[in-house]
């Protein structure tokens, strides 16, 4: 009891995904910034590494000024429930072997709640504060998640529909010989693009805008609750990470070999490995990309992604009948 | 006396309301706008209604400053009207005093003016099309675009001494002489800056997400649009309007360097985009052939410090669009007028008729599309904000309420 | 009509990702300067003969003359005048050190004129001690 406690709370738990949120970011800083012709963050620590701490720390220390027409309980309690969901998730992906700490038998019920639940929460948050440029981003955001909600939710019931569990821990254990994305290519790429407009990367970072609407529904914060928020944007980026690599990939599964070392750290490495490759291939194509507008937004998930989605589905359903596709 | 002046507040034109239904505040300082200025954007749900500007945040008095200092001291404080285009505008206040004198600017001067003009070209465009993409999110070509541009910088700095205020500019001649042995590097990194823009026009126009923010956007402006709010160059030449004062009434050395026109028929943002880019390579190609065919010959006439009496104006094609500077001059020390129009005045009516029916989204790349430097065109204007109405006075109106408020006792008002 | 594509950009990058950052470490490293590069002003003291040209064609009027007595020339009696230059006033334009007719002006290549302190940019090099 007092272990699983611990595990929860350190290892791999919260403060290890906070510490992946900070790695993540760091990583994100230096590769774009490589992929533009300069260098990222050189300072704080070795190469920068300890930059994303530093502005953690930095943030904490800052006045705190609330707007005086915000709703101050929103304002003030909001972003600890936004920082408790995606943490909360991570509880449920395996990461140093097939089962993880709190996994039940219908987790992705949860997980799927949780995503709606801290876009709901977004919602309320920067409708409370209430300036003209959060009004105007609360209307982009709410459009925003109607839209990517529908291909993101599809591509999940693909993977569960594959492994034939609606567990993660079932999803992974049915990934021992074959990973799901070779049998659902179009599900893992409308799941990467699906999760980036839940992050809010480019190409659809419209709700927080920075040039458009001066920080969207981020503007009126500042202190200790844009502290949290920001860290809460990081750790929600590991997250889509280790689902999409535990949905797909096969989570930490992998050929074991015998180098004496426990087979948890073999496991954990080729965790990590794997959502380091998932993160790499987002930082790519944020970099590369320009933001769209909120109207083409809409029209490429609803007129492209939801059709491809269900295709998707389709075609699993057929190989399931034929008998490729087998429940272990 | 009071009733004299609201009578005259009345009577003059511009009378605007405005309401405060769904607002969005955009300015004075915003992370799009490089300089403060107060755009009211009133939106129905994301489709933009009615933009109303208010100017007047960086007005410095500039025409007032030069009335009383030195003409050659003059020359120093219009180069600094604005930092991207400093050389053009002490050129043309060079060149419209120069028309009151009866000396003529050596050929070997304006080949280097020539140069010069070109390279502040380059500069300022390729300065803008890096903020085009920073201000529609693509912050790689941004940093792409400003790290080519320091090549033009350089080699700015190696001809004149300083990247931005080039302090080049004398009357009837330039300053210094170009370096020697410097015309195969100039040639060579000519070459690689018709490279890079290549590459980036090649960007532009396959990148999905790039189009899909630049093209269409403000394509319901005509010819006769842009005619009726006198629009100035790239924004003339970019619907197909032949505009360009380098083609029409030539100065410096513009009519011996060969020279090609660049229009556009499109009419939209993503037209704007490919023809500042075309400018880069017509700028490279006439700097290296006025390189290569620079006449020998003297820099600089000397001149008395006592400019004739009479008045003279002089336009030149600034990177923006068309100058205008209106000398006037009684035969003493200073000048007793100056008057210098920038284009981004004459552009700004555009933006605003262009912004109408576009998303909220289109705002900042609108703005910046035609090349906005408030800092060059502020003008003064008048605000009651207790009864919302904004209004503008005429020079002459103003000069009566000078009067009157420092000398209300006098009788004869003149 | 060109074709449209997704991430144009992404084999540009790649090869910018593998070449040296285009960064200049400033602090840590010098900067190499051209030759015509405008910086601080200095002066030669033994060239300087007091003539004030200088002090009247400065844009930003940054010369101040300082009368330090008088020298008899033949049977007249001129005044003797040293520059005083305030540098935090000074524009970088070169006039005085064009319209010098002594060339006792030039301008170095020292750009890093940061301090806390107004007086220490005040150059009294060219008066007697």
């Amino acid at each position: 009891m007092i272990l699983e406690i611990l595990e929860a709370i350190i290892f791999p738990g919260a403060l290890y995904t906070i510490g992946m949120g900070f790695l993540f970011d760091w990583l994100d800083r230096k590769t774009s910034a490589r992929m533009q012709g300069r260098i990222g963050p050189m300072i704080a620590g070795p190469y920068g590494t300890l930059q994303p701490l530093a502005d953690f720390l930095k943030l904490l220390f800052k006045e705190e000024i609330i707007p005086s027409h915000a709703d101050k309980l929103v304002f003030l309690f909001a972003p600890a429930l936004f920082f408790m969901a995606p943490i909360l998730s991570m509880l449920f992906i395996p990461i140093i072997g097939p089962t993880s700490i709190a996994g039940f038998q219908f987790d992705i019920l949860a997980i799927l709640f949780l995503l709606g639940f801290s876009a709901f929460v977004v919602s309320i948050l920067s409708f409370s504060s209430a300036s003209s440029f959060t009004t105007v981003a609360t209307g982009r955001l709410v459009l925003q998640y109607v839209s990517y909600e529908i291909p993101l939710v599809l591509s999940i019931i693909a993977a569960a529909l594959c492994s034939r569990s609606l567990s993660v821990e079932g999803v992974v254990g049915a990934q021992t010989r074959i990973w799901n994305v070779f049998f659902a290519p179009i599900a893992f790429c409308v799941f990467i693009v699906a999760m980036m407009a839940e992050l809010e990367k480019a190409p659809f970072d419209i709700p927080s805008a920075k040039t458009e609407i001066v920080g969207g529904w981020l503007t009126e914060f500042s202190g200790r609750a844009l502290a949290f928020l920001k860290l809460t944007k990081e750790v929600s980026y590991v997250f889509g990470c280790a689902l999409a690599v535990s949905l797909f990939l096969g989570g930490p599964l992998g050929p074991i070999l015998n180098f004496g070392v426990p087979v948890s750290i073999l496991y954990f490495i080729y965790f990590t490995v794997k959502i380091l490759g998932v993160g790499f291939v987002i930082f790519v194509l944020k970099t590369s990309l320009t933001r769209i507008k909120i109207g083409q937004a809409t029209q490429l998930f609803w007129k492209i992604l939801t059709p491809l989605s269900l295709c998707q589905i389709l075609l699993i359903l057929i190989l399931i009948q034929g008998g490729l596709i087998v429940a272990t | 006396m009071s009733t004299d002046v609201d009578k005259r507040r009345e009577e003059s034109a511009g009378l605007m309301e405005y309401s405060a239904e769904n607002l969005v505040p955009f300015g004075p300082i915003h992370p799009s706008l490089k300089e403060p200025e107060y755009f009211k954007i009133i939106l129905e749900g994301e489709r933009i209604v009615d933009v109303i500007p208010r100017i007047g945040y960086v007005h410095r008095g500039l025409e007032k400053a030069a009335e009383m200092r030195p003409w050659v001291q003059n020359m120093y404080m219009f180069e600094r009207t604005c930092g991207i285009c400093s050389f053009v505008h002490s050129l043309c206040y060079g060149q419209a005093v120069e028309g009151l004198t009866i000396f003529q600017v050596p050929k070997r001067a304006e080949y280097i003016r020539l140069i010069i003009c070109e390279m502040e070209r380059i500069h300022s465009h390729l300065l803008w099309v890096g903020l085009m993409g920073h201000w529609a999110g693509f912050d790689t070509l941004f940093m792409w675009v400003w790290q080519d541009r320091e090549v033009v910088l350089d080699l700015v700095e190696a001809i004149s001494g300083n990247r931005v205020h080039k302090s080049m500019n004398a009357f009837c001649g330039v300053r210094r002489d170009m370096p020697e042995g410097m015309e195969k590097h100039i040639v060579e990194r000519m070459k690689f800056m018709t490279d890079r823009a290549r590459y980036y026009r090649e960007i532009i126009d396959t990148e999905e997400t790039m189009l899909e923010r630049t093209q269409k956007v403000g394509a319901h402006v005509t010819q006769d649009t842009v005619e009726k709010l006198c629009a100035v160059g790239p924004m003339a030449r970019y619907v197909g309007l032949r505009q360009d004062v380098r083609l029409n009434n030539p100065y410096a050395a513009y009519g011996e360097v060969p020279f090609e026109i660049v229009t556009r028929n499109e009419g939209d943002v993503q037209a704007l985009l490919r023809l500042r880019l075309d400018e880069i390579i017509a700028s490279a190609n006439m700097i290296s052939y006025a390189v290569e065919n620079l006449p020998d010959g003297p820099i600089k006439v000397k001149i008395p410090p006592v400019i004739p009496a009479g008045e003279h104006s002089s336009r030149c094609e600034a990177p923006r669009g068309e100058i205008f500077y209106y000398v006037k001059s009684t035969g003493g020390r200073t000048p007793d007028r100056v008057k210098s129009r920038q284009p981004t005045l004459a552009n700004l009516p555009l933006a605003l008729e262009i912004l109408k029916g576009q998303t909220l989204a289109d705002v900042p790349v609108v703005l910046t599309a035609i090349d906005p430097c408030f800092g060059c065109m502020d003008r003064m204007s008048f605000l009651d904000t207790e009864k919302n109405k904004q209004w503008t006075w005429s020079g002459e109106q103003l000069r009566q309420y000078g009067i009157n408020y420092y000398f209300p006792d006098r009788k004869d008002k003149a | 009509m060109p074709h449209r594509k997704i991430g144009a950009a992404i084999p540009e990058m790649i090869r910018v990702m593998l070449e040296k950052p285009t960064t200049e470490a400033y602090p840590y490293e010098k900067i190499v300067l051209p030759d015509r590069f405008r910086g601080k002003l200095d002066i030669d003291p033994e060239k300087c003969t007091g003539c004030s040209v200088c002090a009247l064609v400065c844009p930003a009027s940054v010369i101040t003359m300082i009368d330090l007595g008088k020298r008899k020339v033949g049977d007249r009696e001129l005044p003797v005048k040293r520059p005083v230059f305030e540098l935090a006033s000074c524009i970088f334009c070169g006039e005085c050190v064009d319209n010098c007719a002594f060339k006792a002006l030039e301008m170095s290549k020292q750009f890093e004129l940061a301090t806390p302190n107004r007086d220490s940019l005040t150059m009294r090099k060219a008066l007697p001690k």
